[in-house]
């Protein structure tokens, strides 16, 4: 992640590494990007958003299957990078089953940053992760 | 209802009357084809810089926002022959705020202080070109620059000098004029922010002099890459100037621009007492 990489350099490239993505709406100093969370859920809202795209997932706690599930909100790029990723303003609907691996929030509320989205029917959508990081 | 007729059949008369003089207008006037055939000659020897451009960092970039290994490999170069060389005195400048940046970041790393620009506001020259996609409209009077993060440069191609000191003040993109040397187009650009980025921690501005200036030489490598060539100089903040070359790739993922800061539709980052914090429902 861009967030690894602590240069001193000049502002073209640095904003480059500051947004991580196309976008550089925030930093993204707020998510942690050593680790990775594993969220198995239901799909409640996909909102194609700019300035970023949001997945609000309702994710039940294995241990108490019968207690409300927790609502997270997990973020992603600009619609038009997603776009170009293979994603479309409907790959998600509300009740659709997905599992999502994000890099967590530091401060310990339920959200983060996508690192990848598996579908209903088990395939990746978008592009993977790189394997070489 | 035969007044409405007869009112309509009028207009229509009267339209294709005025059809019909603007087309010998256009058609007749011996100067107007002149004029016309120059331009033709004007536009054709400019260079071909159609379609959508990316920073080549970006290429293969994953879903989940990951720069490839190649991407980091560039970027690293990049960051590199960037690194500025202060004069003493803007050293001292530099290891002051990246103090005061530590000690903010310290106090809170989950909400990382505010400090290299505002948010939703079109990154300023020279890191234009970096974030988002962008293309080119090359006309002999003027090349410019589109991002689809909303930067737009102007960049003056008709012979015209920078507006005189008392006429200029420090901007986002500052004033840009240019001259071609066959198919490379030299940019001179003054009057920018007086600032230095700074990626480290959070990333935070140095203050320059009102001398900074930049020249840019750009050009297309091949079909599928561009290289900007940018000297960055200001003889009282910097011992020497700085020389990055960076190149940028052909989209061929993608044929339009979208705009993507559209910070007012959906904004769940928003800045709390100079902080950034995320809104998860």
């Amino acid at each position: 992640m861009r967030t690894k990489i602590a240069l001193s350099f000049w502002i073209g490239i640095a904003a480059a590494l500051m947004a991580g993505t196309a976008s550089a709406h925030h930093s993204r100093a707020m998510f942690d990007s050593s680790k990775q969370v594993t969220l198995v859920g239901t799909v409640k809202e996909f909102q194609w958003t700019n300035p970023h795209c949001w997945i609000q997932v309702l994710v039940p706690d294995p241990a108490n299957p019968e207690a409300a599930p927790v609502e997270w909100g997990v973020e992603m790029g600009a619609p038009v990078e997603l776009m170009r990723k293979g994603w479309k303003p409907e790959s998600l609907n509300p009740g659709d089953k997905i599992t999502v691996v994000i890099n967590p929030l530091r401060d310990g509320q339920h959200g983060g940053l996508v690192v990848s989205v598996t579908g209903p029917d088990g395939k990746v959508l978008g592009r993977p992760a790189p394997v070489t990081r | 209802m035969i007044a409405n007729l007869t009112g309509r059949i009028v207009a229509h008369r009267a339209a294709s009357a005025i059809v019909v003089a603007l087309l010998a207008g256009c058609l007749c006037p011996a100067h107007a084809q002149t004029s016309s055939k120059k331009r033709v000659e004007a536009f054709a020897k400019l260079p071909d810089w159609s379609g959508i451009w990316e920073l080549d960092a970006f290429v293969g970039q994953s879903d989940g926002q990951q720069f490839s290994a190649e991407g980091q490999r560039k970027l690293k170069a990049y960051a590199e022959a960037g690194r500025p060389s202060f004069t003493p005195e803007y050293q001292a400048k530099y290891e002051q705020i990246k103090k005061s940046v530590e000690a903010a970041v310290a106090a809170d790393p989950a909400h990382p202080p505010v400090t290299h620009q505002p948010l939703c506001q079109a990154p300023p020259f020279p890191a234009t070109s970096s974030p988002g996609m962008f293309e080119w409209l090359v006309a002999p009077e003027e090349t410019t620059f589109i991002s689809t993060v909303g930067a737009v440069r102007h960049i003056y191609t008709d012979g015209r000098s920078h507006p005189p000191k008392d006429e200029l003040w420090p901007t986002l993109m500052g004033d840009s004029i240019g001259r071609w040397e066959g198919g490379t187009l030299v940019v001179d650009t003054v009057a920018t922010k007086q600032r230095l980025y700074m990626g480290e921690l959070s990333g935070f501005f140095v203050p320059m002099s009102d001398q900074l200036h930049f020249v840019e030489r750009i050009r297309m490598v091949n079909h599928n890459q561009m290289q900007i060539d940018t000297t960055t100089e200001d003889p009282v903040a910097l011992t020497k100037p700085i020389h990055v070359t960076i190149t940028y790739a052909r989209v061929t993922d993608f044929n339009r621009m979208i705009e993507e800061t559209d910070c007012e539709q959906n904004e769940r980052d928003p800045v709390v007492n100079g902080r950034f914090t995320t809104v998860t429902h």
